[in-house]
């Protein structure tokens, strides 16, 4: 039975209507067709599927649909402003943190979390943030140095 | 000096990437898609002997389920062996049964759990020695029926899917000359490639002219439509074949595999197209794997570390279908002899059919097998001669203008460099960091060869548009090495164009030429030198245009980043310009090149031999490794690797570096972590929970050092890189591991029991 719930993605309010067992991640890839969040495993093992949920870096896989009701979710579709990138996006990109690109939303969506909480992390702190994203192609060294470039500027 | 070789362009795929633009083939959508999903094989060999589909054709949304007996054809692009579903036998766990389109997953899912199959099992086999045996059960019976290319011989009546053997001079002779005769066995484990993005394919049927299209991330989109086309007596031109971006290959989207039964389906449901995304238990279970083998090498040696003669019997575990493993393995074997001088050669090589998941091709196409060890017996004899192991390899190892095995000339190595510059950054011959408690530190060394596939064939097509924008046409695949930004960087600096304005689609392969496949790193130097002789063609025109234009001698001007200078008189006009007054009512100039090295002097090898083993380039490359040993957990902390590759000229150091690190990694995980726990052939662990994976927690120091040892004939002297990447790696952290404890691992994977157990003998 479907029922009507209400959140936001992406700044913006939306009405959806879901199966109880839809999850987080059926309704933004299939639903909503926000096909940037990525399904590496549907079972939590690989975090490819992570969002934003309030800030924070959820496996969409893992979350029902029903209960982002009334909360706020960021896919990597909404991190650009315009044809600004976020300072993570072209940070990955100068930095060669990209290379078949499967893993390039979750790792950035679950950086900016990092870097909204911690604008300074180290690289120890960076690693245990980003371990729960795998990254086959093995670009972690680079995903690392992109992190730490973003990072904002002491002044 | 050259304005975009050499440099960090940033990849043309990384805007659409980090925004998730990208579309990879689990993204396509297609109006009134279907979706698959299918009944696969609890059994490892078993005779089928009643299907019973009824009960998913009454479930409502159901439009088509299909059994081999609907759709009986066979695939294999080397061997034609494997039906697109099974018919009547299945000879693995996980081998697809029965398929289904509906128009939900769910409903495609539900439907094939009511399929009743009723198998009357056979003997089967899992360990390719015992597959040797005289008695064990047969895979393949009708294996001399199969249509195969006459380079995979095999032998009926038994499970040797192919045997190949090589000789030079005289073992017997080499080993009587010898101070010593080393005969030592190794093993390396089978693994999963396991891509994020997991095998994926959509098709559509036309039932007017009964083609098909398909959308894939394969890395060979032409030699699909071809294995495609071959299989179902269609000409290729009604094969379509469009490619997407690829969420990682690594070889193992190189045959067809989820296209296979998205096909199967598509003949069924009146047009609709069908889209089918392997779950991750499907990957880690029935997609395929590298081959694991027994590698047994005995070497002789003079006292001096003066490589002999070697003779080797290799034995690689097919699993139940040929896949690429045919040409894998006589790649592998045939460079078993490593990166050396050895006069006297010898090796049999036997690809044995077992009742388990399909083994193909993966990184490093059977030279990271051979690799392991023929390196780890390197440093075998390296410990019993006294000899340090740098020495050693330093002593025996290929530089210019040495022969390979076959006798062919071997250009641009630089090998010797590899060996001296990763032996320096890692340390070599200094004190290492002193034993704290537990812990102990090791080094330790390896090096590889690593051919192309030769000889092959490269096609494109550039465009100059009306307003002087440029679009590379080509079937290299952008499988997330950065094919697409080197090829528009040679693009660039042979047009006289900025790389960052040239758009290379996605290929499509009844608009992009042909390219042999996005594998063996061979895209660079093959494609490279295909838009290199466009490129200079395009270049050509656009110049005799410009003097057309601006009434000069075409001779006089040059091109750089789109603007246009005439010798002595300086910028003049920029190609647009030019191009608008040349085309006021639109129009295009269109260029094709193609490259192929077959017939070049640089293949030539001995009367006598197989030229089939010239490579049209050769890579070396060196990894050096520190680790450190808990003597008390046996566990292995990877605390350093440095990766020195001989690439030719780098075109783009990132993306050259992108290579050399995620290969650091992958070898690592591949070494120490990854493992299938297989019960009769069925996969256990699969799960990412299970099978495990390197994480960002276990990246070690990574110091990527790229040699530039120019090729002749190589596009701005480009060689390539990424296949050899993984090989090193596992040797490497072995001899490290015997440097820290004292104790030699000769079976893959490296696992802290394996350690424990090996201390319990000879505790350190
Ligand atoms: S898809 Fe959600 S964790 Fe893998
Ligand atoms: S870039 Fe390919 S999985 Fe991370």
């Amino acid at each position: 039975m479907k029922k009507p719930i209400e959140l936001t993605v992406n700044d913006e309010l939306m009405q959806v209507e879901v199966e109880p067992q839809t999850t987080l991640l059926e309704l933004i890839r299939d639903g909503l067709h926000l096909t940037g969040t990525k399904e590496g495993c549907g079972m939590g093992d690989c975090g490819t599927c992570i969002v934003l949920v309030d800030g924070k870096p959820v496996n969409s896989c893992l979350m029902l649909a029903a209960d982002a009701r009334g909360r706020s979710v960021t896919t990597i579709e909404g991190l650009a402003k315009g044809a600004e990138l976020h300072p993570l996006q072209q940070s990955f990109i100068d930095q060669g943190a990209v290379q078949c690109g499967f893993c390039s939303p979750a790792m950035i969506l679950s950086a900016k979390a990092l870097l909204d909480e911690d604008p300074h992390p180290t690289e120890e702190t960076i690693k245990r943030a980003l371990s729960g994203v795998l990254c086959r192609c093995g670009s972690y060294k680079k995903i690392i140095a992109a992190v730490q470039a973003a990072s904002p500027k002491e002044s | 000096m050259e304005t975009w070789i050499g440099r960090s362009v940033p990849r043309l795929d990384g805007r659409e990437k980090v925004t998730g633009q990208a579309v990879y083939t689990v993204d396509v959508e297609l109006p009134n898609m279907l979706h698959a999903a299918v009944l696969r094989s609890t059994r490892p060999h078993a005779r089928i002997v009643d299907l019973d589909v009824s009960g998913a054709q009454s479930v409502p949304g159901v439009k088509a389920v299909v059994t081999g007996r609907d759709f009986p054809y066979t695939h294999g692009g080397m061997i034609k062996d494997q039906p697109f579903i099974a018919f009547d036998r299945v000879r693995y766990v996980g081998e697809v049964v029965a398929a289904v389109a509906a128009e939900t997953e769910a409903i495609a899912q539900e439907a094939a759990a009511r399929i009743r199959v009723r198998y009357e099992d056979l003997a089967a086999v899992f360990d390719p020695k015992e597959a040797l045996a005289a008695d064990a059960p047969i895979l393949h019976e009708g294996m001399a029926d199969y249509p195969h290319s006459p380079l995979y011989e095999n032998i009926p009546g038994t499970n040797v899917c192919t045997i190949r053997t090589f000789t030079k001079g005289d073992v017997q002779t080499g080993f009587a000359e010898a101070d010593a005769v080393y005969d030592d066995e190794f093993y390396i484990h089978a693994v999963a490639h396991t891509p994020m993005e997991t095998h994926a394919a959509v098709a559509q049927h036309s039932p007017a002219d009964g083609g098909y299209t398909v959308w894939s991330s394969s890395d060979g989109p032409h030699r699909r439509s071809k294995e495609l086309a071959e299989a179902l007596g269609l000409p290729v031109n009604k094969v379509r074949v469009l490619s997407t971006y690829s969420g990682g290959g690594f070889g193992g989207k190189g045959t067809l595999v989820a296209e296979a039964t998205v096909v199967a389906l598509a003949a069924f449901t009146g047009g609709r197209p069908v889209k089918m995304i392997f779950s991750r238990e499907e990957e880690l279970s029935a997609a395929q794997t590298r081959h694991a083998a027994y590698l047994r090498i005995k070497t002789g040696v003079k006292k001096d570390g003066t490589l002999v003669a070697r003779s080797a019997d290799l034995i690689w575990d097919k699993g139940a279908y040929a896949s690429k493993g045919p040409d894998v393995t006589y790649r592998g074997a045939m460079t078993i002899f490593g990166p050396y001088r050895i006069p006297n050669l010898e090796v049999r090589s036997r690809l044995v059919y077992t009742n388990k998941q399909i083994a193909g091709a993966y990184r490093g196409y059977g030279v990271t097998q051979v690799t392991w060890a023929c390196e780890a017996q390197m440093d075998m004899i390296a410990q019993r001669l006294g000899i340090d192991p740098v020495a050693l390899r330093l002593k025996n190892c290929y530089v210019e203008n040495d022969t390979f095995i076959n006798g062919q000339v071997m250009k641009a190595v630089g090998l010797t460099e590899t060996l001296q510059r990763a032996a320096r950054e890692i340390g070599w011959g200094t004190p290492k960091a002193a034993a704290s408690g537990p812990l102990r530190r090791g080094r330790g060394i390896a090096t590889t060869l690593k051919g192309t596939a030769t000889p092959t064939e490269s096609q494109c097509v550039i465009i100059a548009a009306m307003d002087g924008s440029v679009t590379l046409l080509t079937s290299a695949v952008e499988v997330g090495a950065g094919q697409h930004t080197a090829l528009a960087q040679i693009a660039a600096e042979t047009i006289g164009v900025d790389p960052t304005t040239i758009n290379v689609p996605n290929s499509d392969t009844f608009n992009t030429p042909y390219q042999f496949g996005t594998t063996s790193s061979r895209v660079t130097f093959h494609d490279g030198n295909a838009v290199r002789r466009a490129g200079e063609r395009i270049r050509k025109r656009i110049l005799e245009i410009a003097g057309e234009i601006l009434q000069t001698d075409p001779g006089r001007l040059s091109m750089v980043n789109g603007r246009i200078s005439e010798e002595g008189v300086g910028e003049r006009a920029g190609i647009k310009e030019v191009f608008s007054q040349k085309f006021p009512r639109g129009g295009m100039i269109v260029e094709h090149g193609s490259y192929c090295p077959a017939g070049s002097e640089l293949l030539k090898a001995d009367p006598g031999m197989p030229q089939g083993l010239s490579s049209a380039f050769w890579m070396f490359a060196t990894h050096a490794a520190e680790v450190e040993v808990d003597v008390e957990t046996g566990i292995v902390k990877v605390l350093k690797v440095a990766a020195a590759h001989d690439v030719g000229r780098v075109v783009n150091p990132q993306l050259c570096e992108q290579q050399i690190e995620g290969s650091v990694v992958m070898g690592i995980s591949n070494t120490l972590m990854e493992e299938f726990k297989l019960d009769r052939g069925r996969v256990l662990n699969n799960t990412l929970a299970d099978y495990k994976l390197a994480t960002m927690m276990d990246l070690p120091e990574i110091v990527a050092i790229m040699v530039e040892a120019g090729h002749p004939e190589g596009p701005y002297g480009a060689k390539g890189a990424g296949e050899p990447a993984v090989a090193p790696t596992a040797p490497a952290i072995a001899g490290a591991i015997f440097d820290a404890i004292g104790v030699r691992i000769t079976d893959l994977p490296i696992t802290p029991e394996k350690i424990r157990a090996a201390l319990k003998k000879a505790p350190c």
